[in-house]
């Protein structure tokens, strides 16, 4: 498996303060900006404006960059990287339900993708944006944030097994 | 600090944003990948919340709902979401921004269904629209397709939203 920056040892223990910090640095920029991704399409697609657009493109181009960079300097903590050529132009990296083949998770991907822009357009803004309208204030956005947690436990408890099951019973 | 203001809310301001968390992924996946991975998992709006709900239910009452390895595998799950929130507030109140803004028991059905809607939608995908960022950066063509979906589905919603306004509602 792949070895970090830090031992396992100690990263178990700094997962929570790291990513704790790096939380608040977005959190606290995301507050100045009014950073929002669906926001971005959204001002793209009904009025042309770039603004927010540019901060989501900024953020894919410097991944590109950032994760090229550490990859150079620590192969073994970006040992994967590039995806496509390590793991095949097809897969997943790992994050939605498991053990569904490659055109299963592609449906899933372009499915969720649509669901996620539809319903961030109605709530005015993508569950980073939700967080930040919370930390402002906005108890919409509160129940939005605890309609999250909700259904964090929903999807385990319910839609994760139904749609496995339906994937494989048409096969994928 | 009235330079740094200017800039953060100016045009460039999300640039510079985009910059940093996609620099800032980076630096966290390389500390804290040795705990259990995913890869690309640096930041994300919705996995982040899953994972410390779950992980917090897990650890409280002994349940075993699904969350990613790294946060299985760490004392506490990520508490990125946490950080949000507390890097929010501070920067609404240093700008007096901060501000209760009630809502109604309608808005109130509508952001709930909404969140828990979204969030089956986005762990189907196993990414928010920043994940899906990272996920491409790393070189994983699917989470394009994701990207493309979302797109559409912006697209999708903003059509039906100003036909409903042209028939009258």
């Amino acid at each position: 498996m792949a070895a970090g920056w830090i031992s396992k040892e100690l990263a178990v223990i700094l997962v929570p303060l790291i990513t704790l910090v790096s939380g608040c640095i977005i959190g606290y920029l995301a507050q100045k900006t009014g950073f929002c991704a669906i926001g971005g399409f959204r001002d793209y697609i009904m009025f042309r404006h770039t603004r927010l657009l540019h901060g989501f493109i900024a953020m894919i181009v410097t991944a590109i960059v950032a994760f090229f960079f550490f990859h150079m300097i620590t192969p073994m903590a970006f040992e994967n990287f590039p995806w496509l050529v390590t793991k095949g132009v097809l897969s997943s990296v790992p994050g939605a339900p498991a053990d569904l083949s490659q055109m299963a998770y592609i449906i899933l991907a372009v499915i969720g993708g649509i669901g996620m822009g539809a319903i961030g357009v109605y709530v005015g803004g993508c569950p980073l944006r939700q967080f930040v309208m919370t930390a402002e204030g906005s108890m919409k956005s509160l129940w939005f944030v605890v309609g999250m947690a909700v259904g964090s436990v929903i999807f385990y408890l319910v839609t994760a097994g139904f749609v496995v099951g339906l994937m494989k019973s048409m096969g994928l | 600090m009235n330079n740094i203001n200017d800039l953060l809310s100016g045009c460039r301001g999300p640039i510079v944003l985009g910059v940093i968390i996609g620099f800032l992924a980076a630096i966290v996946q390389g500390l804290t990948i040795s705990a259990g991975g995913p890869e690309a998992y640096g930041f994300c709006a919705l996995c982040h919340t899953r994972d410390l709900v779950n992980g917090i239910l897990n650890i409280a009452l002994g349940t075993s709902y699904g969350l990613a390895p790294v946060s299985k595998a760490a004392i506490l799950p990520v508490l990125t979401m946490i950080g949000v929130l507390i890097g929010g507030v501070i920067a609404a109140k240093m700008s007096s921004e901060f501000r209760i803004k009630h809502a109604q028991i309608k808005d109130v059905l509508i952001y709930f269904i909404g969140g828990v809607l979204l969030m089956q939608f986005g762990l189907l995908f196993g990414a928010c629209p920043y994940r899906a960022a990272l996920r491409l950066g790393y070189g994983e063509v699917v989470a394009l397709f994701g990207i493309i979906g979302i797109v559409f589905g912006v697209w999708l919603a903003l059509a039906l939203i100003t036909r409903s306004f042209k028939g009258g509602n």
